[in-house]
């Protein structure tokens, strides 16, 4: 039922493979290492791919994988318990030849686990049908058929009735399956006479039996004829007198002149109880003048030194010992040990900006790939966890593909066509702005720019563009550069159809000969339905060579749902069958962000392209590329 | 008796009579100082021998012998670590991390050849430099490895990571041997190794102009990058300071599993650098 099983290791050796279809399976695994593992989203454990599901295990000890791959369609429930004891067998078979450090002794070992593998799929497969479905019990095997049944017939004639109620009550009370129980359930069930006859002698050898029985159901008959009596009882006191009146201990008295709101007060209370809560309106400050906002965050810390002292003097001495046993010797890490640190690194990220839900899958990763690591000697549980989490947040940061702006625009140069790129975002943002550095950079070294103004509705979105477009125009004049206009705005004017004016500005670069259009089109919220298509229509007809998802650094949580929504609707429009997403981030306003950096780490986490510039001011010069290193210290930086 | 032993010692050896007074004396001095004196003497030594030691060790680290395989994604850098230390043939995935292992050169006039360290280095684009960066200063050669059938593909990938592995050695105190390694040779449609380097020469060229008018990076205190070759003359792989050559080789070799890999050119450039 497995489609394949592979064992290898992360150097890239493949130690052993059971295949159970003739596939090659190192298409789907591939696919597996470079989405999940290699992207950081090792959170949980399974992953999809075409028609497969594969799940995987990593063992962090002796640097193995371990993948599983099974139709999608089937929910085989015995897999994660297969991988778990292929996991312990294979470790405890070949320890020696996979703990070494050298890549030899895995090449020269030969893993021979077929067998065993065999055994283990055998094994789970029968105890995951060992809980199938138990079939009915039949008539013979049932307690009624022992039973005889003369003891099912009523011999009683009082108030049938009435037993059945209070038997029935009694069995849902006690939801047992005793024999007398059940005999006294099975008594108001058979209601209508069963034939008497032939079961005389049957009784007469169960007389005993029969006899206990009956006492047991007295004793209970009686147990609800005295309830019944009780209930009796208690209701003729009541009849007696009037309700006598509940009293409240803890609420208010509820006195009957309070109650009363007939009379004219203000509030519910006379004018005199007014004069003794007005200095509780007043409360205690100066009057007129506003008192600055004075930061309590002494109050804050007093409270969590007192805290952590007492907790400290306790746990001193058996502190050090754990730390200096922690710091000497090979221990491996488990969960617990990850726990607190992974939470305060959670804390930290967050603080520094991440989206939360993206904290959390990167903590959860990062313990995936740290469970069951030795540490060296020397080095504690909190140094391991941050050496790990930094190496995945470079990892994250590195671009998956090429980020060479000017390689890709001499390539259309060649072509004699123009390099489209488009600029989309939310409001605010800087899209024009950066636009404007953008093509001052471009200017520079000498490409020619057409400016295509698709903000069409934006008040005054034309004029800045206009703006910008003589000023560069002053910097690089026509002069300079033999003849040929270097920057030129390609407007329409206001409330026109964008993705007309985009078409239309192409066509005018490719007949003049620009070598790059940059399309500025309006902000829009992600939630706006209508626009986000107009957005999708626009990039699917004029398919840009580049699309630039504007962001500001100053965004937390909502990038992630910026992101995803702007992908989902370029995605949903798109008539391709592989739909043009974001290709790139520029991420602005990076100057008023001291080291809170988070969202440079949530933007790239969620669409995995990265950043291609970012911006650190409103000047021309202020265009800056990403370094991953630097903005990952920022980071981990306490 | 001590006197007479001293005497006794002095007229004995000839040599050792002439050194004897001054070991005397010095003995009567280290007596008669204070022991803080001595102390000092004693830790200065011992801060010495120390530094000696430290050297020593550091410069046996830093002996340098390994060779780095690196390279694209699916370029064949496992299959071709795989061919080198064992000849076998074995099934290979993404590597997440590296592999290292000791290998011996044979050489055909020494019975004995050296040892290298052969390190087998990720190809993924988000782990390649990181792991650069932690094995460059060890490596006494470099096997860039390409894939030649998807060579007109990914030319300009290739080019990339080639000239931020050539600007990285550049900036090493020692720079080592550089070997370009077209693998896949045995696919039908794979190119010659004159021409990758024809192409690699020109897509260089123009790498150096563009990575040169990139904005600056967030920190500005990181130099200028390196000027690979020289400006203004077309770049060829000559211009360089390192030692640049190309060979070709076929890490499947002609007949799959059954077969040997075709790299006697790769065993016998190890052999000549080692």
């Amino acid at each position: 039922m497995l489609d394949f099983f592979t064992i290898f290791s992360k150097g890239g050796l493949v130690l052993w493979c059971f295949q159970g279809v003739s596939d090659s399976c190192t298409g789907p695994v591939n696919a597996l290492i470079r989405s999940v593992l290699l992207q950081e989203r090792g959170g949980n454990n399974s992953f999809t791919h075409e028609a497969l599901t594969l799940k995987y295990k990593l063992d962090n000890q002796f640097e193995l994988v371990f993948v599983v791959g099974f139709q999608k369609i089937l929910t085989l429930t015995y897999v994660d318990k297969l991988i778990d004891d292929v996991h312990r067998l294979f470790r405890d078979k070949y320890r020696t030849e996979i703990q070494q450090q050298s890549a030899l002794s895995l090449l020269n070992g030969t893993f021979d686990f077929q067998n065993d593998f065999l055994r283990l799929l055998r094994e789970a497969e029968e105890s995951s049908k060992i809980r199938a479905p138990t079939t009915m019990k039949k008539f013979e095997d049932s307690e009624k058929a022992k039973k005889p049944v003369r003891s099912m017939i009523e011999t009683r004639g009082e108030k049938p009735k009435e037993k059945a109620k209070n038997s029935k009550k009694k069995g849902a009370k006690k939801e047992g399956s005793d024999g007398p129980l059940a005999t006294s359930k099975a008594v108001p069930a058979e209601k209508s006479g069963l034939p008497v006859g032939p079961e005389n002698g049957v009784e007469l050898s169960k007389e005993e039996l029969i006899r206990r029985k009956r006492e047991e159901f007295i004793q209970k008959h009686g147990r609800g004829m005295e309830k019944s009596n009780k209930s009796t009882k208690s209701d003729a006191p009541k009849e007696k007198g009037k309700k006598a009146p509940r009293v409240w201990e803890l609420g208010g008295c509820a006195n009957k002149e309070v109650l009363d709101y007939s009379t004219p007060t203000t509030n519910g209370s006379p004018e005199a109880a007014l004069s003794e809560d007005i200095n509780l309106i007043r409360g205690t400050g100066p009057g007129g003048q506003l008192q600055d906002l004075d930061c309590s965050s002494s109050d804050d810390e007093g409270a969590a030194q007192n805290s952590t002292k007492p907790s400290a003097t306790k746990g001193t001495l058996g502190g050090m010992f754990g730390m200096l046993k922690g710091l000497v010797g090979s221990k491996s890490l488990s969960r617990e040990d990850m726990e607190s640190v992974l939470d305060k690194m959670r804390d930290h990220l967050i603080a520094k900006n991440v989206a939360a839900d993206i904290a959390v899958q990167l903590c959860e990763s990062v313990a995936n790939k740290l469970e069951g690591k030795v540490m060296g000697t020397f080095s504690t549980v909190t140094s391991t966890v941050k050496q790990a989490l930094q190496e995945s947040l470079v990892q994250i940061l590195q671009p998956q593909r090429r980020v060479d702006m000017l390689r890709d625009i001499m390539d259309a140069q060649r072509r004699q066509r123009p390099y489209v790129v488009t600029f989309c975002g939310v409001n605010g943002v800087g899209k024009s702005t950066n636009l404007a550095k953008i093509s001052f950079w471009l200017l520079e070294n000498g490409f020619s720019v057409l400016i295509a103004a698709c903000d069409t509705f934006r008040a005054g979105a034309v004029e800045q563009l206009r703006t910008h477009t003589r000023r560069l125009s002053a910097l690089h004049p026509p002069e300079k550069h033999g003849g040929r206009t270097m920057v030129q705005l390609f407007e329409k004017g206001y409330g026109k159809d964008a993705a007309g004016i985009a078409m239309e500005a192409i066509a005018f670069a490719r007949n003049q000969g620009f070598d790059v259009v940059l399309v500025d089109t309006a902000g829009r919220m992600q939630d706006n339905a209508p626009l986000m298509t107009a957005l999708a229509k626009l990039i699917t007809v004029n398919t840009p060579d580049l699309v630039l998802f504007v962001g500001e650094a100053l965004v937390g949580n909502e990038a992630v749902d910026q992101l995803v929504k702007f992908n989902r609707a370029l995605a949903d429009h798109s008539m391709a069958q592989t739909p043009r997403l974001i290709d790139g981030i520029v991420l602005t306003k990076f100057d008023t962000i001291d080291d809170k950096v988070g969202a440079a780490i949530s933007m790239t986490y969620i669409t995995s392209k990265p950043i291609v510039f970012v911006g650190t001011g409103q000047t021309y010069c202020d265009l800056r590329s990403l370094n991953a290193k630097a903005v990952v210290a920022a980071l981990m930086k306490a | 008796m001590a006197s007479a032993d001293f005497r006794r010692v002095a007229d004995g050896g000839g040599a050792g009579g002439t050194f004897q007074p001054y070991l005397d004396s010095l003995r009567q001095e280290l007596q008669q100082t204070d022991p803080t004196l001595l102390s000092v003497v004693v830790a200065v030594l011992a801060v010495l021998l120390t530094l000696v030691f430290w050297k020593l060790i550091r410069s046996r680290r830093s002996s340098q012998r390994a060779v780095l395989l690196v390279g694209l994604c699916d370029s064949g850098k496992t299959l071709l670590f795989v061919r080198l230390l064992t000849g076998l043939y074995r099934d290979t995935q993404t590597s997440i991390t590296d592999s290292s292992a000791v290998y011996r050169v044979n050489n055909n006039r020494l019975t004995q050849g050296n040892s290298l360290t052969l390190i087998d280095l990720p190809g993924h684009e988000s782990l390649r430099l990181q792991f650069l960066e932690r094995f460059k200063s060890s490596a006494r050669a470099i096997v860039f490895v390409v894939d030649s059938a998807a060579f007109q593909r990914e030319v300009k990938d290739v080019a990339e990571f080639l000239y931020q592995v050539l600007i990285d050695s550049m900036g090493l105190k020692n720079t080592p041997s550089f070997l370009i390694a077209c693998n896949k040779q045995d696919v039908a449609m794979a190119k010659s190794a004159k021409l990758i380097q024809q192409q690699l020469e020109k897509e260089l060229n123009t790498l150096r102009v563009t990575r040169s008018a990139a904005p600056s990076t967030l920190d500005s205190s990181s130099t200028a990058p390196a000027q690979l070759g020289k400006k203004g003359k077309e770049f060829e792989f000559s211009q360089l300071a390192l030692k640049v050559e190309f060979l070709e080789c076929s890490a499947k070799g002609g007949r799959g599993d059954a077969g040997s890999a075709d790299i006697q050119d790769l065993e016998k450039w190890l052999a000549k650098i080692a």
